[in-house]
């Protein structure tokens, strides 16, 4: 199986690879996995006035999973927190070219994402309404 | 090909070729023809076996064989051109079913599988702090990459820290192993009562969630392992 000239770029070249402080209340989150694989992905996002000004990730899986992380780092820049919820793991898929026995990649992307969205909007809520959530 | 498949009856219940009740065997009584498995035969019914995780490997052998001679292509040469496909389908399916059954682990995720639609939909906790260790061993592992070759103090230091790493990671999956074993028996005990006992059938649930859990958590463990192992090497 080949790999898309893109998938290739940004495994090769991968944006906005690292950490955020992870107590920072402007950011948040998101560490989810792929139990099939064993892929890892860890995804954040800092917010100030509602737009994500910094994303960053880092995962340890195979070449798509990479290209998938690195790939939604770059689209989150600049988005709003709503904005960022509607990225879609079919639109990574599209952008990347990626093939069947790698959609999971992209899923989890998606999934990094809505995970990282949720920890700083718990955060940003306060601890009261965390409270709230939990039960 | 294509078309010759279209018209390969999955009904089991009737011959494809003389309409007569095959009642579930593989070859018809009337005619003789080799029938097609059903489309959505589970591998445990395909082998005979029931649906438990410690099953009798010699059993499975020898019904593997048994039913391998039966469907071999290599018999239906200069048979029909259904009787061929349905033999091609069928060995596929039964190689598919034994390569499943023989290994414990692709055994108990078929099961997780089988048991839940996906194993995606048994809902299981992230094991959260393991991706934590996970991600910064992969950071060492990166950072020894960088040195590759070098004989510097720090990148032994590292290399050290990963064999410690790869101790823990490996008794933290030897733990689980036996856990999973431990649920083995769990499991077919429950399957031996669920028939008339519903409390049996509500007791399977947890130990499908605990199983799910501790097989995900070893798919993490050894991709990890692997790759310390290759960075070590």
């Amino acid at each position: 199986m080949a790999y898309s000239d893109k998938v290739i770029d940004h495994y090769n070249n991968p944006r906005n690879i690292g950490s955020l402080p992870k107590d920072d209340k402007q950011v948040g989150t998101g560490i989810v996995g792929a139990p099939e694989c064993g892929d890892v992905m860890k995804l954040q996002i800092k917010v100030k006035n509602d737009v994500i000004v910094d994303a960053r990730f880092k995962t340890f899986g195979c070449g798509s999973a990479i290209a998938s992380s690195s790939l939604a780092t770059e689209w989150l820049k600049g988005r709003t927190v709503e904005e960022a919820g509607n990225i879609k793991n079919t639109d990574i898929v599209q952008e990347l070219n990626l093939p069947p026995v790698k959609i999971h990649c992209s899923v989890l992307a998606e999934d990094a994402i809505k995970a990282a969205l949720e920890d700083y909007k718990k955060k940003s809520a306060g601890p009261a309404a965390t409270t709230a959530v939990a039960k | 090909m294509e078309t010759v498949k279209k018209e390969i009856p999955m009904a089991r219940s009737m011959c494809w070729h003389c309409q007569s009740d095959v009642g579930g065997e593989y070859f018809c009584g009337q005619c003789v023809k080799v029938q097609p498995l059903s489309k959505d035969i589970d591998y445990f019914t395909c082998l005979g076996l029931p649906r438990k995780l410690n099953i009798d490997t010699g059993r499975l052998e020898t019904k593997f064989y048994e039913m391998s001679r039966a469907f071999h292509p290599d018999f239906y040469e200069g048979k029909s051109e259904i009787e061929r496909a349905v033999s091609l389908t069928n060995s596929a399916v039964l190689n598919q079913a034994y390569r499943t059954l023989k290994d414990p682990a692709a055994r108990v995720e078929y099961l997780l599988r089988l048991e839940a639609g996906s194993a995606k939909d048994i809902p299981g906790k992230a094991p959260t702090d393991l991706f934590e260790t996970l991600l910064e061993i992969q950071e060492q592992l990166e950072q020894l990459r960088a040195m590759k070759h070098s004989k510097s103090g720090e990148a032994r230091s590292i290399a050290s820290q990963l064999h410690a790493e790869k101790g823990a990671l490996e008794s933290k999956r030897g733990a689980l192993e036996r856990r999973l074993t431990e649920l083995f028996h769990v499991w077919d005990r429950l399957v031996d009562r669920s028939s008339q006992d519903q409390i049996a059938k509500a007791e399977k649930g947890p130990v499908l969630t605990e199983m799910r859990d501790i097989v995900s958590q070893r798919n993490y463990l050894n991709t990890m392992l692997t790759n310390i192992e290759e960075a070590l090497a």
